[in-house]
């Protein structure tokens, strides 16, 4: 799409959280809806009818890769949450829609029937997938980043495969995606994060970042503009600048960040055509002890602060807002702050 | 001839083969395996904590003294055994139910193991009636209950009321992890929170220490 439709949802001063959960839950037969791909779509619609905004997100569920992927594999069902590769795979992996994925497709679809709602796909990034499919990530990642290749280290060769039969999955998906109708696709890459990467060792050098994120996103990227559909990056790590501004780089449409960045000073590593977007500190807002007056004084104050720089930006969430048994009031209520304070 | 501080900053700075031979050299030397622990891996673990409070480290320099650190304890655990030498405290620690997050535990434990606690690991996806279950069983000081999702916080609260509502009084209850905060904490009733992986040490000790 054209690059200024952001741009202007942006100007238009557009707030919404990603609350496809939210709403779905609402459901009282929501683990019923996530396989029927229609009424999953009708949800989505819903949702951003509920949030006023033309952004048909789907529901963020980042464990339909790991699943796809292991099924190619034969892993049984009861074992995929857990399952992580002991041994880099030896065969690349056969790509089936699951259940799950088949309905995203297929609520995609429903999406595009609508008028005025802009459908977008959605999935895990490469990095981020890698980190569930082995048991210890972090160490290998470091000990690539000391110099140590897969020849000399089993387990840098390991997450090295990882990323490699991961990231044809995504790569996958995402087009099963795209034909079925998305404009947009939200990738997600919450673990490419300080905790993942030293900023020690990423001081001498970001090669390694580059090698296991960036470099794999490029490829997506490459896949996303080829077709003509626009990348929404999601990343709600702790982060520091350098990491920013490789995402920055991408050239997406929107970028997500988590709280602990302050996006307006974010808006000066991002380029003005990539609207930023977020990052109330929503995975607290089923905590009693953040009220609805701190919320509207954060969005209050991230409006402001994001106003003088002038980037563009649409308010909203860190993360997609889940719906907590018990606590649907009280995240609702703090949702509903920041849509409703005045502008 | 090897010297406990050379362990010490074998472990400290992540060198799993020198950490490996500098232990075998010292047991070789004569000194008790205790010795070994407390004057060689335990002050490398609380070096590498606390530029990890100071943020002059971040997780995985805290991985890769760990993993030194274990591989260590591997040699030692046996000869610890046979002398009948046991640790102080027990600790018993897991993600709570519905979570498959494991980054977080595994580092609390290491940083544990490291202070010298006896450690039972109850992995992911723990229910709240086996961390009672394993709490009674090896008579554990404390009860250490990890979650990253904020949809799981809820099974931190039904832990915590599990314990209590076991009658293990001389149990205490510590929370951590991502969306984890002090007035959840509070909320909860649990009695500590840590913000990271070394200050866990610090309230463990604390917490074991008022019992």
């Amino acid at each position: 799409m054209d690059r200024s439709f952001y741009l202007d949802l942006a100007a238009a001063g557009l707030r919404m959280p990603i609350g496809t959960h939210l709403v779905l839950h609402e459901h009282a037969d929501h683990g019923e809806i996530v396989l029927d791909g229609n009424r999953l779509g009708d949800v989505v619609a819903e949702t951003a009818d509920r949030f006023n905004t033309p952004l048909a997100v789907p529901l963020m569920d980042l464990k339909l890769e790991k699943e796809a992927l292991l099924n190619s594999y034969g892993i049984p069902e009861a074992d995929i949450e857990s399952f992580h590769f002991e041994e880099p795979p030896a065969a690349d992996p056969a790509f089936n829609l699951t259940p799950r994925m088949r309905a995203t497709c297929d609520a995609i679809s429903q999406v595009a029937k609508k008028p005025g709602l802009v459908p977008m796909g959605m999935g895990i990034g490469p990095f981020s997938l890698m980190t569930k499919l082995v048991s210890d990530p972090i160490t290998p990642v470091f000990l690539a980043g000391t110099g140590l290749t897969a020849e000399d280290e089993p387990e840098v060769a390991l997450i090295e495969r990882a990323i490699e039969v991961g990231t044809k999955i995504i790569l996958d998906y995402f087009t099963a995606q795209i034909d079925a109708g998305a404009q947009a696709m939200i990738v997600c890459e919450p673990a490419a994060n300080l905790v993942y990467f030293s900023p020690n060792q990423l001081e001498n050098s970001f090669e390694i970042f580059d090698r296991y994120v960036t470099g794999p996103m490029r490829r997506v990227k490459a896949l996303l503009d080829a077709r003509g559909v626009d990348l929404v990056f999601h990343d709600c790590g702790e982060l520091t600048d350098s990491m920013v501004e490789r995402f920055a780089s991408l050239d997406a449409a929107m970028i997500s960040f988590g709280c602990s960045r302050q996006l307006w000073e974010d808006a000066a590593l991002v380029p003005k055509s990539t609207v930023l977007y977020g990052n109330l500190p929503t995975k607290n807002f089923l905590s009693s002890q953040l009220t609805v007056t701190e919320v509207e004084r954060l969005a209050k104050n991230l409006l402001e602060n994001m106003r003088a720089t002038g980037h563009p930006f649409i308010l909203g969430s860190e993360c997609d807002v889940l719906s907590v048994p018990g606590s649907e009031r009280e995240i609702l209520a703090k949702v509903d702050a920041f849509m409703n304070l005045s502008r | 001839m090897s010297t406990l501080s050379e362990l010490s900053k074998a472990v400290e700075t992540g060198k799993r083969n020198d950490a490996k031979q500098l232990t075998q050299a010292l047991l070789e030397q004569g000194l008790k395996p205790l010795e070994v622990v407390e004057q060689g891996l335990v002050p490398g673990m609380s070096a590498i904590g606390e530029k990890f409070k100071n943020n002059e480290v971040f997780v995985p320099e805290m991985l890769i003294a760990a993993r030194a650190m274990k591989e260590c304890m591997a040699i030692l655990e046996p000869l610890l055994a046979d002398a009948g030498i046991k640790p102080k405290y027990t600790a018993v620690i897991g993600t709570v139910q519905g979570d498959l997050h494991d980054i977080g535990k595994n580092l609390v434990a290491m940083m544990l193991k490291g202070a010298n606690f006896g450690i039972v690991d109850l992995g992911t996806n723990v229910p709240p009636e086996k961390f009672v279950d394993s709490a009674r069983e090896h008579g554990a000081r404390l009860v250490c209950l990890s979650a990253l999702l904020t949809t799981t916080m809820p099974a931190m609260k039904t832990t915590v009321q599990a314990v209590r509502d076991a009658g293990l009084s001389s149990v205490k209850i510590m929370v951590g992890g991502a969306p984890v905060t002090q007035d959840f904490c509070n909320e909860i009733g649990a009695d500590g929170y840590s913000q990271d992986a070394a200050s866990a040490v610090d309230l463990a000790l604390q917490l074991a220490e008022a019992c």
